[in-house]
């Protein structure tokens, strides 16, 4: 193990840079799967970030109730008991109305940042 | 952001509940991840083994997830605490020793500082404290130095004063009250009207003095609240009443306060009395009218917006016109002298008061070094334990908090044992000691709020102070070093912290050390040093006479009647009566004029002087040099005569014959003008002041010749002299039964009492130092044992191939060596500073001797070996095949 990268405050194993970077990209992508697929659990939003990502974001699932319990704290989304699809009882997770907004303003910074990114990344390319 | 707080504070109060449904929404994540793997075809096992992976560590999510639900501080502080205390309780020993040793600095720094907080940095109990100002005159001749008022002096300041709101005299006198048997005598002051005006204070019950009350005749009193509870049943009814008080009647005009004291450096007084009872003529000259009898302090209100310089100016001018108006009586004194009342209470006792708690800081410094010790050691133990922890996922910030909280529990546990230690060592121990300690009112130092605050902040800054070696250790800690065998680096890097700690308290013990020194010698020497009187076998008291049953005549016949009882009494060898005793300071200093060289009166010399009865020398044991003693016959009617100590024979008269010079003193018994006096006699030099390291020049009456009343009965005796004091009472009694007799003392009580100051520091100062040097060979006992038990290995070794059993005691006795010489290099440099701040304290010790440290030193080296030869020992008993095998 490399002694100097090695942290110990995140559990995970990652870096605290990587990782700080992560959850808010991990933040925004459940917040939005939230909004888009309405109320889902745990498990649900694990597989449709499996599904989204096509596996190039391979992540523990565990990290998923992180965020969640991030967002749930900020007030961005709820959670409630209910059944789930095997009449098991299941926990599930909603975006609320300041969790839209957020999700607003998230996606809007994301995609301007991305932009200006990728234009940087194109100009040096072509240099 | 407050949403979040809410949170998490519902999640502190919930946090079983939402264990369990984290608990199971995992479960059922799980479940389904299990589900999924079998539908594409895995085994069970293999499916369960793989929704695990995909899921990551539960344990450590559900950790992580639970610090994040909860309020951080207050989650962690409470399962912190929690397993500080198991810890600590786990290791009773540890927590025993550390704890007691952390009680010792603690309750020895709490101690002091409470004393110092008491004496030295509380304001005076009065209204507006910081406008009152002590008052003096200045004596130019010698050193010019603060000097009392007289009483016209003192009215004349008070007359044309314009920058003191109040200006207020007292003195110290004593009463007996009569009013029923038996007679107690208590002490009183004797004050100008104001006294409580100046001071804000509101008597309790009734008033205080009126300016009408000054005239001569009138007899009023404030009573202490203390003497109105014990004397007169707290009757509130006592307002006018008639109390007698020196067989005169008084009426009480009020009660002051319960916590009413004035003056703060006279604990005794228990009643207030206005200058009516020193203008009382009687046969000798009122004192009001005396300008040359110098003896009022006086205390002063300054006006507001006048400072203490703008005062002393006008009050300069003042003293100027005075001195030009009575050159006879004033002209020495043209100046004044105002400093602030509390510099004037507290200054002499701030330097050593502020020295005994950088001691006892030093103290506290070593029992953290020892604590910081032993958690060191107990780290190393635990080093696998925290290795463990981290390994687990149990984050570093969390550990080291872990080990701070330890120690803060550990700081608060001695804490707490040190302040019980204090309010013994305040309630218990110093009303035990010597009333004769010269700090003003130390009795009344407590543990208060201030206090515990000092305490507490003590239990932190120590507990960080200590918990810092073990956690800075952690901090550098590999968790996958730490736990493998033996792990060596750590131990190393403890090993070398520790003998640094060793270091740094064999260097402050030695500071400690060379201080308890220099004051132990000191206070030998002034115990060795001769008194000029033998103050074994030897009885003295007091005897409380009514001035107004006794006129001069009555007085000189009781005193010689009771001089020739007691000296019937089996037992008694010699009695007489002198008054000062020796050792009790400079109390009355008398100008004279010499016979072969006159002066105009301010340019005269003057000197101690005292009034003896005949055989007062013999009794005393001050041995007659040459000449006479005086006799019965040196009476009133009788050429007037002296008797003069060998200083002033030699002060005055040097390389002259003394006996049959001739000197007029100022002394006189008021009917008669000055007499010119002839010396009769020389006696050995007696000491008026333990702490001078020259004689003082004194000379002496004879009773009968200068009757100022009853001086203090010396008795010499057979036997110990406290055994005829019931057969003193009864003749006493039979004599006059409203007599009290107070202030009974032996000759050793006398001289220790003269002391009682440097005692004080030096018993303090020894303990420190006492309990400094035993923690630090405790501290090196326990660093010399563990290096002997990490050495068995190679000492084994070493005797395996032949090393002998002295090899192996000097190789563990020179690792003790290392140590001792280092940190005794370094505390030379700390001893020479302690020297130096103890420099005015310190009597007969010449200064840069090097004895003195070097006696510490070997104390320090003789000490740590003592220590070091235990596991020296233990070392030189190793077996070999045991040491080698056991790893």
């Amino acid at each position: 193990m490399d002694r100097k990268g090695a942290c110990y405050d995140t559990p995970l194993g990652m870096t605290k840079d990587r990782s700080e970077v992560l959850q808010g990209t991990l933040d925004l992508i459940v917040l939005k799967t939230l909004d888009a697929l309405g109320p889902l659990h745990g498990y649900g939003i694990a597989r449709r970030i499996e599904q989204l990502s096509e596996d190039l974001l391979r992540l523990n699932e565990g990290t998923v109730y992180a965020s969640l319990l991030r967002l749930v704290q900020k007030g961005w989304i709820r959670s409630e008991w209910g059944a789930s699809e095997n009449k098991r009882k299941a926990k599930f997770y909603s975006i609320t109305k300041a969790g839209r907004k957020q999700l607003a303003r998230e996606a809007e910074s994301w995609e301007r940042i991305s932009g200006v990114i990728g234009r940087v990344l194109r100009l040096e390319s072509q240099d | 952001m407050l949403r979040a707080v809410l949170s998490r504070i519902f999640g502190t109060f919930h946090r079983r509940q939402l264990d369990d449904e984290f608990a199971e929404e995992v479960r059922e994540h799980l479940n389904m991840l299990v589900e999924r793997f079998i539908a594409r075809g895995m085994g069970p096992a293999e499916a369960f083994y793989a929704a695990r992976r995909q899921f990551g560590g539960v344990t450590q999510m559900k950790e992580h997830l639970r610090e994040r639900r909860a309020l951080p501080p207050f989650d962690v502080l409470v399962q912190d605490v929690r397993h500080a205390f198991r810890q600590l309780r786990n290791a009773q020993w540890f927590t025993v020793s550390a704890a007691l040793t952390l009680a010792l600095g603690v309750g020895a720094s709490t101690a002091v500082f409470a004393v110092l907080d008491t004496v030295v940095l509380r304001p005076l109990p009065y209204a507006e404290p910081e406008r009152l100002m002590a008052f003096r005159s200045i004596d130019r001749r010698g050193a010019p130095h603060p000097t009392n008022l007289s009483y016209p002096t003192f009215f004349d300041f008070r007359a044309r004063n314009r920058v003191f709101a109040d200006m207020v005299s007292y003195r110290d006198e004593r009463f007996t009250l009569t009013d029923s048997l038996p007679a107690v005598r208590v002490g009183g002051e004797i004050v100008s009207f104001d006294l409580f005006p100046l001071l804000g204070v509101q008597p309790v019950l009734g008033r205080g003095f009126l300016p009408e009350e000054e005239k001569a005749g009138i007899h009023v009193v404030v009573l202490s609240h203390a003497l109105w509870k014990s004397r007169f049943g707290g009757d509130r009814g006592i307002l006018g009443r008639r109390v007698r008080i020196d067989g005169m009647p008084f009426t009480v005009v009020g009660v002051a306060p319960a916590d009413f004291r004035f003056p703060l450096d006279n604990p005794d007084v228990q009643l207030w009395a206005p200058l009516s009872e020193d203008a009382t003529v009687s046969e000798f000259t009122p004192l009001t009218e005396q300008r040359g009898a110098r003896v009022l302090d006086v205390i002063v209100r300054l006006k507001p917006g006048v400072t203490a310089d703008q005062a002393r100016a006008q009050m300069d001018l003042i003293a100027g016109s005075l001195a030009r108006q009575y050159p006879d009586e004033n002209k020495n004194i043209a100046t004044t002298w105002v400093q602030p009342e509390l510099e004037q209470l507290v200054g002499g006792s701030r330097k050593p008061l502020w020295i005994l708690l950088g001691a006892v800081a030093l103290v506290l410094l070593i029992a953290c070094a020892n604590v910081a010790n032993l958690l060191l050691a107990r780290s190393i133990e635990r080093a696998r334990e925290f290795a463990l922890r981290m390994a687990l996922g149990a984050s570093r910030p969390a550990v080291v908090r872990q080990v701070l909280f330890e120690g803060l529990t550990l700081g608060l546990l001695g804490t707490a044992g040190g302040v019980l230690l204090a309010l013994a060592a305040l309630q218990g121990v110093l009303p035990l000691a010597d009333d004769d300690i010269p700090i003003p009112r130390i009795l009344q130092a407590g543990i208060d709020g201030r206090v515990l605050v000092f305490s507490m902040v003590m239990a932190v800054l120590t507990s960080v102070l200590f918990s810092l070696a073990p956690a800075l250790q952690i901090v550098r800690v590999d968790p996958s070093g730490a736990l493998k065998e033996g792990a060596p680096n750590i131990a190393r890097g403890h090993h070398r912290f520790r003998s640094a700690l060793i270091i740094g308290q064999i260097a402050l013990g030695l500071v400690l050390l060379v201080g308890a020194e220099l004051l132990i010698a000191s206070f030998l020497y002034l115990m060795q040093r001769d008194p000029g009187f033998r103050p074994g076998h030897l009885l003295t008291f007091h005897i409380g006479l009514s001035e107004t049953q006794y006129n001069v005549a009555g007085q000189l016949a009781f005193s010689d009647r009771l001089i020739k009882r007691l000296k019937a009494i089996p037992g008694v060898r010699t009695a007489a009566s002198g008054r000062p005793l020796p050792l009790r300071g400079h109390q009355m200093s008398v100008a004279f004029d010499i016979e072969e060289h006159p002066a105009p009166a301010p340019e005269r010399p003057y000197s101690d002087m005292a009034i003896v009865t005949p055989g007062y020398f013999d009794t005393m044991g001050i041995s007659l040099l040459k000449g006479r003693d005086f006799g019965e016959r040196d009476d009133d009617e009788a050429p007037p005569v002296l008797v003069v100590n060998e200083a002033f024979a030699r002060k005055y008269f040097p390389g002259e014959e003394v006996i049959g010079k001739r000197i007029k003193p100022g002394a006189t018994n008021g009917k008669e003008g000055m007499r010119m006096r002839e010396i009769v006699g020389v006696v050995g030099n007696a000491k008026q002041e333990a702490l001078n390291t020259e004689p003082d020049p004194i000379y002496y009456f004879p009773y009968k010749q200068l009757s100022w009343g009853l001086g203090t009965i010396v008795l010499r005796t057979a036997v110990p002299p406290l055994r005829v004091e019931p057969a003193v009472r009864a003749v006493l009694m039979s004599l006059d039964r409203e007599a009290p007799m107070y202030d009974v003392r032996t000759g050793e009580e006398v001289s220790a009492a003269a002391i009682a100051g440097p005692r004080f520091l030096m018993v303090l100062m020894g303990s420190f130092a006492g309990i400094a040097l035993l923690l630090t060979v405790v501290g090196l006992y326990s660093v010399l044992s563990y290096a002997v038990a990490r050495r068995r290995r190679e000492i084994g070794v070493r005797i395996a191939v032949g090393a002998g059993r002295r090899e192996v005691l000097g190789l563990v006795l020179r690792e003790a060596m290392q140590l001792v010489v280092v940190g005794l290099t370094l505390g030379l440099v700390g001893a020479v500073g302690a020297e130096r701040l103890l420099k005015s304290m310190i009597f007969g010790v010449r200064r840069g001797d090097v004895s003195m440290v070097t006696v510490a030193c070997c104390v320090m080296v003789i000490t740590s070996m003592a220590a070091a030869c235990v596991p020296a020992t233990r070392a030189a008993s190793v077996d070999p095949m045991q040491a080698l095998r056991s790893e």
